[in-house]
């Protein structure tokens, strides 16, 4: 009789943690995973359309991994950048009507920007030192991040001889458009070779 | 002395368990290509996401339905807007100009150019992201990095399917940059005494 009772309330006892076990495990999985798909996308909106005349002459297609911190927090991440080194010739300040043009190659201009190309970045891993601690980012410290890379990477450029090789084709190119379309000898001279900005990043 | 070294060991074990080490086989390149491109024109387009719980009243479909009905159950709620900028440019190569593209009438003081055809293209979009809204209260987890990314992955897709389905972008871009490309060449020849004509030809 004692041996029924016992083995009574060890069937009970089994079955409330099994019910206890199913609940949390149910409770952890609509917590977690219902939480992704509440996305809404909604259309492009055309902020400001800008016309120009810009001579790009070099396209720097790079990954670069974006590593950061915030106290015990760590980030790393994998980027696909893409640069664009232009000249704005919309206005240079020359005399097209004498016999031989003479210009001076105008400041460079250099745009990074994440590639469009799918998966252009991915969050590889995100941890904290601290045992339990959360390894939430906020959107600021992660831009921030970002911009930290974006700095770095345009000192890479400027340091390892880009920009001026960008720079010393783009004479060339100028050269080239000017020449052909005034029919005139056209001397274009550069004044900062390694780049305008390059005392900036030495 | 065996003792201490064993909970040394052990210490170790369980540390080494609870951190995690940065991936470090991503495999990272960098291309550079000589290009002779002149931009005419970039247009900026904002593309927007909001994460939200969906409605009881906008559930459709039995899935949708109990999603809704998880939602009005959790406590706390789980609101937030993204958006980031992305650049279409608009460019002509002129790698593909060539010298009989250049017709000069020196009766008519007039300089025809042929200019290779206007293409459009992705310039990039902001590394980072605008947080418009975000409010997560209660037991709701956070947006993380991983999410956000996600998301914008997302985005980016949906964009690039707008733009190739609706012509109106590249179609606006184009027109403003057949526009800018006239008046450059007429102001760089109008010095020199020749008016231009500037035709362009088809991609």
């Amino acid at each position: 009789m004692k041996i029924a009772i016992t083995t009574i309330k060890l069937f009970k006892l089994l079955v409330a943690v099994a019910v206890v076990a199913c609940i949390a495990f149910w409770g952890y999985r609509w917590h977690v995973s219902s939480d992704a798909d509440n996305v809404k996308i909604h259309n492009a909106t055309v902020r400001e359309i800008k016309d120009m005349v810009k001579l790009c002459s070099m396209e720097i297609y790079d990954e670069v991994p974006v590593k950061g911190s915030a106290g015990t927090r760590h980030l790393v991440a994998r980027m696909r950048l893409r640069g664009m080194v232009n000249f704005d010739i919309d206005k240079i300040d020359t005399d097209l009507s004498a016999d031989t043009i003479r210009l001076v190659l105008p400041p460079e201009e250099i745009e990074v920007l994440e590639s469009t190309d799918d998966n252009a970045y991915m969050v590889i891993d995100t941890w904290n030192d601290k045992f339990l601690g959360s390894d939430n980012f906020t959107t600021a410290e992660e831009n921030a991040m970002k911009a930290k890379v974006r700095d770095n990477w345009l000192r890479r450029v400027y340091l390892n001889g880009t920009v001026a090789k960008a720079r010393a084709e783009a004479r060339q190119n100028l050269l080239t458009m000017l020449a052909g379309i005034m029919r005139k000898p056209v001397i274009v001279t550069d004044s900062v070779p390694r780049g305008a900005h390059y005392p900036k990043y030495r | 002395m065996m003792k201490r070294l064993l909970y040394a060991a052990v210490i170790a074990i369980v540390a080494g368990a609870c951190t995690k080490a940065p991936d470090s086989g991503a495999i990272f390149y960098t291309e550079l290509r000589s290009v002779d491109k002149l931009v005419l024109a970039s247009m900026t387009i904002t593309k927007m996401a909001t994460i939200d719980d969906i409605r009881l009243s906008e559930a459709k479909g039995i899935k949708q339905t109990a999603d809704a009905l998880l939602s009005k159950l959790k406590i706390g709620d789980r609101v937030a807007a993204y958006s980031y900028d992305t650049y279409l440019r608009a460019y002509i190569d002129m790698s593909e100009l060539r010298p009989d593209d250049i017709r000069v009438d020196e009766a008519t003081k007039c300089v025809t150019i042929n200019l290779p055809a206007v293409r459009t293209e992705f310039a990039g979009r902001e590394p980072g992201m605008r947080e418009d809204h975000y409010r997560v209260t209660g037991l709701r987890s956070a947006v993380d990095a991983r999410e956000r990314a996600d998301l914008k992955e997302r985005m980016n897709t949906h964009l690039k399917q707008e733009v190739e389905e609706k012509d109106t972008f590249s179609a606006a871009l184009m027109d403003r940059a057949k526009d800018k490309a006239r008046r450059y060449f007429e102001s760089l020849l109008a010095p020199a005494g020749y008016s231009a004509v500037v035709t362009f030809k088809n991609a």
